[in-house]
């Protein structure tokens, strides 16, 4: 292995991609597309009262992703046993390239293409900054991670080039592991969610159930409802005691939600909350995604509930100590972690796939 | 001309011993051993299927053999792929190439790939497509190429690393009479710059001018190998056909004398001699046995002869 190798089958990748396909063509329709999207969110979200940047943001940032997701594959997918039928593969295995130099060439071309339509998204993304509500740093951070997680794409599409003969074989597993990865998590989550429901009981400080038994509005004789004779609970009324509730033990499965990645993109880098809330919160799916995520990985708290929901005095209400906890409980380190783990761990197959000589040859194929 | 320098010295050629594999449970290569010497061209003749294209994928480092040895100069192509591919070149049999290259960037992209640097590759590329009569195609896409020259260009690729050791699978299919020729040239003075040369074919007559051994391969074995040199010509059994004024007197000759022959048609008569002394031996006593000779032509050479042999009970 060596970058002069490497470079060389960059070279010959990116040459090939550049004049085979109407380059041009797709990454101009891919930034028309981008424009429309976010023209189209600008006039949808452009709330005077909230700042329309934050959601311009993650509309362009999951559009890019979910794009690129359709899109990387294509480059990958087809990448080895495509030149395996042209018969141009063991052309180059015969020369001083060894198996590394050509995947990694490959996985390296094709991630320079994805990020050459991350570039084209740009513009987009800095418009959403001069809207205003997100950050250069928020911007940049996803923009990071979103070349990771096309790069990990771009490794499984090499890896599945390499185990079947047919490029339309690689092509559909390709995408059915990405499938697997952006709505396999989430149907995992949720149906498991079920096994994790229990009921439970727990411990709560608040008003008691039997209160309101115990203080029943009275009626009159004519069955008309006689104000101010029923008791309203007072925090003096609140109590710690128990009670039986349905808990669901997101804590045990939320690590299924960080492997989507487009958790992993809207945990890492989600718009700051507006710092007055009375802004508005307008339509901000990456906090909404990464919020939740990370409310799961928490769960439901098993100390003592503060639920004394009673008008006490101003800033008294009581605060959710899970909601707090949550605020530091990112979930999308595990999920990069693992997406690294996963491409790096598809680009040493396809290396292992490459050695020649070969000893067991996939049914079907031919060298040369 | 091909050379910056000529092939290392010390080269050994090819040396392949009691080579098999199989693929699930197809048998393509039974059981091949050959010796290809440097300065030689060496001929790998069989029908189609029987296993040359497997044979030399294993010694180009592609594909690990069964069973049996490989040595290319000495290095084992399982064990030492590497040292194997900076000397070997290798031509595949139909082979594709990069669709949006053109001809020169196909040549600077395998000398790239070589770690040749880039003004070498250049000159290199230019060199050679001018030994390939390319060179006035250099600038257009391979795709457009026509099939011989595809195969003029597979061969220029298989050069760009100036090998010692050349393995040429079927070089001279689709090409026209005229590049025969100079395929055949080129294939010469490359054996003559002390390469080994070794090339594939199930056209016998392609190869017959220019090997100088014959390796003759039958449903994955090995049958034999045929000196092609002066002397093995004037030795080996051969068939001659002779055409005469008088059929009735040339039988009757043949027959005392033993010599076994069959009618063909025309009225003209096969005989087997080994070597040409005694077919001009043959000759000589039938003129002088007054049988009026039209014709005395060999039919089929020493190879082909020993090709059909070898390849009689195929299914
Ligand atoms: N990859 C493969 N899988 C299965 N069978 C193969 C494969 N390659 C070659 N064969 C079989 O092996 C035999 C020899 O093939 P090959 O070496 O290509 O013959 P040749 O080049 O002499 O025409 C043929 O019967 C062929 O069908
Ligand atoms: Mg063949």
């Amino acid at each position: 292995m060596s970058w002069h190798g490497i470079s060389t089958v960059a070279r010959l990748e990116l040459r090939q991609r550049a004049r085979a396909s109407k380059w041009v063509v797709v990454l101009a329709i891919w930034f028309a597309v981008i424009a429309l999207v976010s023209v189209l969110s600008y006039l949808a979200l452009n709330d005077p009262d909230a700042r329309s940047g934050a959601a311009m943001y993650d509309v362009v940032i999951f559009f890019v992703l979910g794009l690129g997701m359709l899109v990387v594959p294509s480059l990958t997918a087809t990448s080895i046993n495509g030149d395996r039928e042209h018969g141009v593969l063991a052309t180059l295995q015969t020369t001083l390239l060894t198996s590394a130099d050509l995947v990694l060439g490959k996985l390296l071309a094709a991630w320079a293409i994805s990020g050459a339509f991350l570039v084209t998204a740009l513009p987009f993304l800095a418009w959403a900054w001069v809207e205003g509500g997100v950050s250069v740093g928020r911007i940049l951070l996803a923009v990071v991670v979103l070349l990771l997680v096309l790069a990990v794409v771009c490794a499984l599409g090499l890896m599945f080039s390499t185990l079947t003969a047919r490029p339309v074989a690689s092509a559909v597993l390709t995408y059915l592991a990405l499938g697997a990865l952006v709505f396999g998590t989430v149907i995992g989550f949720g149906l498991s969610a079920f096994l994790v429901n229990k009921e439970e009981t727990v411990r709560v400080y608040g008003i008691p159930n039997d209160f309101f038994d115990q203080n029943e509005p009275t009626y009159d004789a004519n069955g008309n409802f006689v104000p101010g004779a029923e008791r309203v609970p007072t925090k003096a009324d609140c109590v710690e005691h128990d009670e039986t509730r349905n808990v669901t033990h997101t804590e045990r499965i939320w690590w299924m939600l960080p492997l989507n990645p487009f958790v992993v993109v809207a945990d890492a880098a989600p718009s700051e909350p507006p710092a007055n809330p009375d802004q508005g919160m307008g339509f901000t799916p990456m906090r909404w995604i990464s919020e939740g995520s990370r409310a799961a990985r928490v769960g439901e708290t098993t100390e003592l509930r503060q639920e004394c929901w009673v008008d006490g005095p101003a800033g008294q209400q009581p605060v959710d100590p899970n909601a707090a906890a949550a605020k530091d409980a990112a979930v999308w380190p595990f999920g990069l972690v693992f997406l690294l783990l996963a491409g790096g761990g598809a680009t040493a197959v396809a290396e292992r796939r490459l050695r020649t000589p070969i000893r067991r040859l996939p049914n079907g194929t031919r060298i040369a | 001309m091909l050379t910056e320098g000529g092939p290392t010295s010390g080269g050994r050629g090819i040396e392949v011993a009691g080579v098999r594999r199989a693929f699930g449970d197809v048998l393509a290569v039974d059981d091949i051993s050959l010796t290809a010497r440097p300065g030689e061209v060496t001929a790998l003749i069989g029908p189609n299927g029987s296993g040359k294209t497997t044979l030399l994928l294993m010694l180009a480092s592609l594909l690990v053999p069964d069973r049996g040895t490989v040595r290319i100069d000495g290095h084992d192509p399982v064990t030492a792929p590497a040292e194997v591919r900076a000397r070997i070149g290798w031509m595949p049999d139909g082979f594709g190439t990069w669709d949006a290259l053109t001809v020169r960037e196909v040549l600077e992209t395998i000398a790239a790939a070589y770690r040749i640097p880039a003004p070498q590759a250049r000159e290199r590329a230019e060199a050679l497509l001018h030994t390939v009569h390319l060179a006035d195609l250099a600038d257009r896409r391979a795709r457009v190429l026509s099939r011989g020259q595809k195969q003029r260009l597979g061969l220029a690729r298989a050069l760009v690393n100036d090998p010692s050791v050349l393995l040429l699978d079927e070089p001279a299919s689709g090409l026209d009479p005229r590049s025969r020729i100079e395929l055949r040239d080129i294939l010469r003075s490359l054996a003559a710059e002390g390469r080994t040369v070794l090339v594939s074919s199930h056209i016998l007559t392609e190869l017959q001018e220019v090997a100088d051994r014959a390796v003759i391969v039958a449903r994955g074995r090995s049958i034999e190998t045929q000196q092609l040199d002066g002397e093995a010509v004037t030795t080996a059994l051969a068939s001659w056909r002779i055409d005469s004024l008088d059929p009735l007197r040339l039988t009757e000759f043949l027959t005392s004398r033993h010599v076994p022959a069959q009618q063909v048609h025309g009225g003209m008569v096969e005989v087997e001699v080994a070597g040409e002394e005694n077919a001009a031996r043959l000759l000589t006593d039938l003129i002088g046995a007054g049988v009026r000779v039209t014709a005395f032509t060999p039919t089929r050479g020493a190879l082909e002869s020993a090709y059909l042999a070898a390849t009689e009970d195929r299914q």
